[in-house]
């Protein structure tokens, strides 16, 4: 399914960005924080992205672990390496300022893709999904599946608290809860992992599932690890909204044991942002007036965009990724780079 | 290097002190401080470092580029001190796994006291110390009470520390830091050592004087080589222990707050979830540097040279561009490899008369 995605969104993006232009000197490292299935998706946009804009390469360097430290350690091997444009996923938003700041010191062009940087910072500026508003999003979709919000009871599972979109991700449930009249009776963070999802998910459903009417997930494990306690048990009363395009999750989409998922665009960050750092190193400079959003880290935001897809969407969910990224893609020079 | 293994009756094991000389097997053709320095750990980390940076600087052109060895320096600088925060109470005989949480805890203080509280750098990373010596001595003062070993009261406190100081940040982090103080952290000198380097190997120096030279270093020496001939020596091993690991507490709060002077901000992540990203470079560099997990010997300069081996051999894989997976085993592999060619050199040594 994931080639599926990939394969379908290059096909229609080759097309969109047209003939080849001469070979460049750019070489972009796509940097996330860590291995995470959701990063995989801008291996296929780097390679793509090179062969469509003749970049001299554009790779996807993963750190051999989550940790700040070893991402530090690997960006700054990679300037060793000859790496001019970095599109990094912050391991944290402040902590990674530091780093990026001396990446653009070295005369290289850094963009954070995917998560942003707290501003100050030499980003040029962040892409990626408006999480607050994916979750807000998801959980206004689960209380509709609900059949309205007024008294029902929600559980939230979602990601490591030191990562600040988390904090970002639970507000918005709580606000989406609160305005439709229903409770967030339990939140369980710090889960983004498969043994400790597995530990607290498994061990609140076997203790409260019948005291819970929805749940609602915002990372990628956590919705894996929901989806299948959900089809262990078996009876469907419980809703659940996810997030991503996990196989798993995906699947139980379709058999009715999920109602839906949200789904982000990390291909086209991997690709949009590659074609805009080699436009700036080209000599392309970002638009003074450039229409960015505002989070709660930066004022350089630009949404990658996200969707519901439900069990009559999730199996042409690709067409409405691959319409998110070319509306994108095609407005993007034009609406964020004076060329 | 290989100390890890070599298990000793008690009562050989007692005062193991830096200083003391290896067994002779036999007559020796070299004079005596050429054996001891042939058979030492340090003398092979050493030669390990200059193989491996032979090796690297010949396969990867960017290795000794003036960027890589100043990136390089600045790691080993944070990744050594994080070593002798694990060391000082490897010595005890005992472990302190709650090293990173200690150095979150410290750097996320002194951030608040030079952002919140308005305080001078200088006085910030004193405060903070302060506390990380009190957090420290905390620890030993619940083994010596509870009479626990040291790895059960760590690994608790481990996340007590982290819960709490997650709960007073409320993951929050600290940035508005005096530009001087962020500035040091990414200062080059000569453009390639950076003055966290320097730090570290004055801390170094620091460290081997208090073992070699100051009775609390002895005494902690000999509290760790057998806890009760020194108690019956007239040492309070009770206080060593809590002193210790007050020291094990300074240091991992240094390497806290020069990671807070690196990335210029102290943020709550430093270190990972409850600090365990600092478990392996804290154990890493003692186990390789020769120190004792069995306590009695402490190993200032292998230390030192363990952790930066590591440091070199991390960032020759990445440049070798090893695949991001590979990277955890090959560096296994060469680490255990390290520990056979140190094997092997005192086998040729001992087969040859040598020693």
């Amino acid at each position: 399914m994931i080639r599926k995605v990939l394969l379908g969104t290059c096909m229609s993006l080759v097309a969109l960005a047209g003939p080849v232009s001469a070979d460049s000197s750019t070489k972009v490292a796509l940097v996330p924080g860590g291995p995470h299935p959701y990063f995989t998706a801008w291996e296929q946009a780097g390679m793509d992205a090179a062969k469509d804009f003749g970049l001299a390469s554009a790779d996807y360097k993963v750190p051999q672990k989550w940790e700040l430290g070893a991402q530090n350690q690997l960006l700054e091997s990679l300037v060793t390496q000859g790496y001019n444009a970095f599109l990094v996923f912050p391991g944290d938003p402040v902590g990674t300022v530091g780093i990026v700041d001396e990446l653009v010191g070295t005369g290289a062009v850094a963009m954070a893709l995917a998560g942003c940087l707290r501003d100050p910072s030499e980003a040029v500026f962040c892409m990626g999904t408006d999480t607050g508003n994916s979750a807000y999003l998801g959980t206004q979709q689960l209380l509709k599946s609900l059949g309205g919000g007024e008294g029902r009871k929600i559980a939230h599972f979602t990601g490591f608290l030191v990562d600040a979109n988390t904090k970002l991700r639970i507000d918005a449930v709580e606000q989406a809860a609160t305005e439709a009249g229903a409770e967030v009776i339990q939140v369980i963070a710090d889960i983004d992992a498969p043994e400790p999802a597995e530990e607290k998910i498994n061990a609140y459903l076997a203790a409260h599932a019948d005291e819970v009417d929805g749940i609602i997930t915002t990372a990628w494990v956590p919705a894996v690890v929901a989806a299948n306690a959900l089809r262990k048990i078996g009876d469907k009363r419980i809703q659940m909204v996810g997030i991503d395009h996990d196989e798993v999750l995906l699947q139980a989409v379709k058999d009715g044991f999920v109602h839906g998922t949200m789904l982000q665009n990390p291909y086209g960050q991997g690709y949009i942002g590659s074609f805009a750092a080699n436009k700036l190193r080209e000599g392309c400079t970002v638009k003074a007036d450039a229409p960015f959003k505002s989070n709660a880290l930066t004022d350089k935001f630009i949404d990658s965009g996200t969707v519901f897809a439900g069990i009559d969407d999730v199996d042409d969910y690709v067409t409405s990724m691959q319409s998110i990224t070319k509306t994108l893609f095609e407005s993007f020079e034009s609406t964020y780079l004076d060329c | 290097m290989n100390n890890v293994s070599s298990t000793q009756p008690p009562t050989s094991d007692a005062m193991r002190l830096e200083d003391e000389s290896p067994p002779r097997t036999g007559s020796s053709r070299l004079g005596p401080q050429l054996t001891r320095l042939l058979l030492s750990n340090e003398f092979g980390l050493l030669a390990l470092i200059i193989l491996f940076s032979v090796i690297f600087a010949l396969a990867t052109p960017g290795f000794t580029s003036s960027f890589s060895l100043f990136a390089m320096g600045r790691t080993a600088a944070v990744n050594i001190i994080i070593g002798f925060s694990m060391m000082v109470v490897i010595v005890s005989g005992g472990l302190n796994l709650s090293v990173g949480s200690i150095g979150v805890c410290v750097a996320m203080a002194g951030g608040w006291l030079m952002q919140v509280a308005g305080v001078p750098w200088y006085l910030g990373v004193v405060g903070a110390l302060v506390l990380g010596a009190m957090i420290g001595a905390l620890n030993g003062i619940m083994i010596v009470k509870t009479g626990l070993h040291s790895f059960i009261i760590t690994l608790a406190t481990m996340s007590i520390f982290f819960g709490v100081m997650i709960f007073l940040t409320q993951a929050g982090s600290f940035r508005e830091l005096p530009p001087e103080y962020v500035q040091f952290g990414r200062m080059k000198i000569n453009g390639v050592v950076s003055p966290l380097l320097i730090v570290t190997l004055l801390i170094g120096v620091v460290l081997s004087v208090f073992f070699r030279l100051t009775t609390s270093g002895r005494r902690l020496l000999a509290a760790g080589a057998n806890p009760d001939a020194a108690e019956l020596s007239g040492i309070r091993v009770d206080r060593t222990i809590i002193l210790c690991h007050a020291l094990s507490g300074v240091l991992a709060g240094i390497a806290g707050l020069m990671l807070v002077s690196r990335t210029g901000a102290a943020i709550p992540s430093m270190a990972g979830q409850l600090g365990q990203d600092w478990l392996l470079p804290a154990f890493l560099g003692p186990v390789l540097g020769g120190t004792l997990l069995t306590g009695g010997r402490a190993s200032v300069l292998g230390t030192l040279l363990g952790a930066f081996l590591v440091t070199l051999l991390t960032t020759g894989l990445l440049l070798l561009q090893v695949g991001a997976f590979w990277v955890q085993t090959c560096l296994g592999l060469l680490l255990l490899a390290a520990v056979l060619i140190d094997l092997s050199r005192r086998t040729y040594l001992a087969r040859h008369n040598l020693i």
